[in-house]
């Protein structure tokens, strides 16, 4: 059953089937085309017509009541007879017109080379050898492509030199099937859909083999923290490198050089079928509903990815792929009017660039949410320290779910989609992601403002500390472990630092921190003195102050040694409220000062809360607060400017051999000798070793203070057993000297 | 070398001499024109004729006129003009030289066939 119009047709009404029309208007369409340059071709075309008119007229008549049809047309067609087929003597500038007849039947080019003239985006090179071997001239073009990038530019010299060499001419195509981008099947530029229909799979498959290896790539580098961590820009090293940075490459490549299939022509080209007056047509309705369908569907993704954000923050993101995507669209038209190839390829690279932009937007922002999501499980145990009560638990989990984990949530959706090519006709998804991230955001902003409350203040309480002054007149600080056992909280593998970082008991409700800072100053008067301030925040002043009363810094002085604990606890109750010991000793000058080399595994750190924000700072080895960086675990001497390290080891050191004090030890036919020496050397403590004939003599000099006295002397035959003899000595003379 | 190509060559030759031919005998239209041609075996398509027909009209060699038909469009009758009968005669006088010729090229008999032609030459 077919549609049946009513033409005028020569000042007559003709019946006739639209399938006979259509062909009819093609058959005056290319006899036009054919007397283009003739002279008096509307007569001619008219008398033509006349002729087919007259024709319909007995055909009518033979069945009154009925109408042309394709058969009928067909017929007079065939007996008129088609341009190509015209004796034409003196219509040589008809046949050059004829350069879009429909079937190529005609002179085959002749068997040498040249640069098409009708087919070309930069000189028709690569056209003209696409004739020449009868393929398609966009495999050429993708070839010259990909060794123009392999090859470090060969295939551009080549290019050139044949453009320079081949001459020109008008070569009609012979190619059925044409690699085209498929426009309505597209995610970024259609290539893989144009691949697809070319090799007649399925789309999806094509889009795999694109996809793939960039996904597992990018994954696997995320997973070797080589995403960030091992190169300088290591985001397009992943895009660009390795298997799935060529197959980006390749695409990129087809992107530009493979033309979009716009026209119905062009789409049947794609898919390989016939193209006469019916496959066009149904193509072109095809096209027609698809543009309907594809207006919809983009109204209704278009509202939807709007809801869905909702809000700047992701919008931006959005926004910008949105955004690159209209001005590419835009571009297009506008690439293709220039009608040059170039713009069009610059116009594939802007588009390029603002993809990678986007998806860089959109995997930092995954990264992050990972980046919360691990931090937030690690501090889990912490956050019972910083959070009061249960309604700023559900703040916090709301924004950790809500602020950030939507937006990612709802792009891998969009994208999932977009891939899969499923359109989704409810608002709802779109509705409820939007809401749900507005509550996290809110969420978010109270909590963070809850949290900055209650650093507000700042508040000290300061405690003098009895010390007596040491015996010696030279005191030492020893840092020690505290009671109780405490676990290391790491949370990155921060091998490097020996910094155990913040501490819990095995009950978890109490938390032993490290903020500890010891000064030393010049004191006033001849005694040693000392003062712990112990500095806490709060919500407000009280509160604060409060809360530094709470904790204790506990010590012990046990006459030179002043024992500090490596950390001080604060409970849960109290809540870390940025707790800080400021350990000030004074010390008389001329007076010497030891401290504990673990005085650098103190860490210090403040946050302080006013109104240009909020400004965190910490101590480093380097910072000025606390410079015992080199002073740490040497003796020092204080003096107006402050403490001075002294290289040499004190007298009173003589009980301990540590790192650093000086033992000379001299070797010789006679024997060992070991010299402890001391700054004046009344106290040189010395051991000697002699081997008399089979005999090994030990004689230990000790001074006033040490009762070490001691000759010994073994008896021992053999050269080992007087090595053995050596080392044995050795040690219980070390031992001797701890005494 | 395609021996069609030469083939509708030689006939493209022939063409107008021979449709000049017919419209001398009378008044004719294009429809029965390539009746004729069909009948002496020398075919010819309608997209051919029209074109050619319009040139010699706009030569003058050719005049027409319209005629209403009952069953259809109206229809351009041909007739020869003055021009075009004196151009008729000088492509016959053509054809014969090239007739002979050809013949006493390929060794076909001449005398029969010159003496055929000028009988014709006579009645014009």
């Amino acid at each position: 059953m077919k549609k049946v119009i009513n033409i005028n047709f020569q000042g007559r009404v003709v019946p006739i089937e639209e399938s006979a029309y259509e062909m009819l208007k093609e058959y005056t369409n290319s006899l036009r085309r054919y007397f283009a340059n003739e002279e008096g071709k509307e007569e001619i075309i008219n008398d033509i017509e006349n002729r087919i008119a007259e024709l319909f007229m007995e055909d009518l008549k033979k069945n009154p009541g009925g109408c042309i049809t394709d058969d009928v047309v067909d017929k007079i067609v065939a007996s008129m007879g088609r341009p190509e087929e015209f004796d034409g003597d003196g219509t040589e500038a008809a046949k050059e017109n004829n350069e879009k007849s429909f079937e190529s039947a005609g002179a085959e080019p002749k068997a040498s080379l040249y640069r098409n003239a009708n087919d070309k985006v930069l000189g028709g090179v690569c056209s003209g050898i696409a004739n020449q071997l009868k393929i398609d001239p966009t495999i050429v073009r993708v070839l010259f492509a990909l060794i123009t990038f392999g090859g470090f530019g060969t295939g551009f010299l080549l290019y050139i030199i044949l453009w320079i060499v081949l001459p020109e001419k008008g070569i009609k195509a012979t190619v059925r099937k044409r690699l085209y981008r498929n426009p309505d099947v597209k995610v970024f530029g259609g290539v893989a859909g144009g691949l697809a229909s070319y090799f007649n799979v399925a789309v999806w498959i094509p889009r795999l083999i694109f996809a793939l290896p960039l996904i597992v790539s990018l994954l696997s580098s995320v997973f070797r923290r080589s995403f960030f961590f091992d190169h300088d820009f290591g985001f397009p090293n992943v895009v660009f490198s390795g298997f799935g940075g060529t197959l980006t490459l390749i695409y990129i490549i087809l992107w530009i050089v493979v033309p979009e299939a716009k026209t119905a022509t062009e789409k049947l080209e794609m898919r390989g079928e016939k193209i006469d007056l019916e496959s066009i047509k149904h193509s072109v309705q095809e096209e027609l509903q698809g543009v309907k369908g594809r207006a919809q569907k983009f109204g209704q993704e278009f509202k939807e990815k709007a809801k869905e954000f909702g809000n700047e923050v992701s919008n931006k993101g959005k926004e910008v792929k949105d955004r690159g995507k209209a001005l590419s669209t835009e571009l297009t038209p506008v690439t293709q009017r220039a009608g040059s190839g170039l713009l069009h390829a610059l116009g594939v690279l802007f588009k390029v660039f603002f993809l990678f932009v986007s998806s860089i937007i959109v995997l930092v922002m995954t990264v992050l949410l990972g980046a919360v999501l691990f931090l937030a499980f690690g501090a889990y145990d912490v956050k019972d320290f910083i959070l009061e009560g249960n309604w700023d638990n559900i703040l916090a989990w709301n924004s950790i779910l809500f602020f950030m984990a939507v937006p990612v949530i709802a792009a891998v959706v969009w994208f999932i989609r977009r891939l899969a090519g499923i359109k989704s006709k409810s608002h709802y998804l779109g509705y409820a992601f939007g809401s749900l991230w507005l509550i996290g955001l809110v969420s978010m902003i109270i909590l963070a403002f809850n949290i900055i409350r209650d650093f507000k203040r700042m508040a000290s309480v300061k405690e003098n500390v009895e010390i007596q002054n040491p015996s010696k007149g030279r005191m030492m600080i020893s840092i020690d472990a505290p009671e109780g056992k405490y676990y290391d909280l790491k949370w990155f593998d921060d091998d490097d630092r020996d910094d155990p970082g913040i501490k819990f008991n095995a009950n978890e409700d109490s938390m032993l921190l490290n903020t500890v800072r010891v000064i030393a100053v010049p004191s006033k008067d001849s005694f040693f003195h000392a003062s712990i301030t112990k500095y806490a925040r709060g919500n407000n002043g009280s509160l604060a102050e409060g809360t530094a009363q709470k904790f204790q810094f506990p010590f012990q002085q046990d006459d030179s040694v002043l024992h500090i604990p490596s950390g001080f606890v604060i409970s849960k109750k109290e809540h870390f409220r940025n707790q800080r010991v400021l350990l000030l000793i004074e010390v008389p000058v001329g007076k010497m000062i030891k401290v504990d080399r673990k005085v650098n595994a103190y860490g210090w750190f403040s946050v302080n809360v006013n109104q240009s924000g909020i400004n965190i700072q910490s101590d480093d080895d380097w910072s000025e607060g606390s410079n015992w960086y080199k002073l740490a675990g040497k003796w020092c001497t204080m003096t107006e400017q402050g403490l001075v390290s002294v290289d040499k080891s004190s007298p009173d050191d003589q009980d301990t051999l540590e790192d650093g004090d000086d033992v000379e030890v001299q070797i010789d036919e006679n024997g060992m000798r070991f010299y402890k020496k001391s700054t004046d050397h009344k106290d040189d403590r010395k051991i000697e070793i002699k081997a008399k004939d089979s005999s090994v003599n030990i004689k230990l000099n000790a001074s006033e203070n040490g009762k070490m006295e001691g000759d010994e002397t073994e008896d021992v035959s053999g050269v080992t057993k007087k090595v053995n003899v050596y080392t044995r000595a050795m040690i219980s003379v070390l031992d001797l000297l701890r005494k | 070398m395609n021996i069609e190509n030469t083939q509708s060559q030689m006939r493209k030759g022939v063409l107008e001499f021979c449709i000049l031919s017919i419209i001398k005998r009378g008044e004719a239209y294009p429809s029965d024109i390539i009746e004729e041609m069909k009948k002496a075996n020398l075919n010819i398509l309608e997209g051919t004729l029209y074109p050619l027909l319009t040139r010699l009209k706009n030569a003058d060699l050719l005049s027409y006129r319209w005629v209403e038909s009952t069953g259809g469009p109206p229809r351009k009758y041909f007739s020869l003009t003055e021009k075009g009968a004196a151009f008729y005669g000088e492509l016959y006088a053509t054809w014969n030289e090239m007739a002979n010729a050809v013949q006493l090229i390929t060794g076909n008999g001449d005398a029969s066939f010159n003496q055929t032609n000028a009988t014709n030459t006579d009645n014009v």
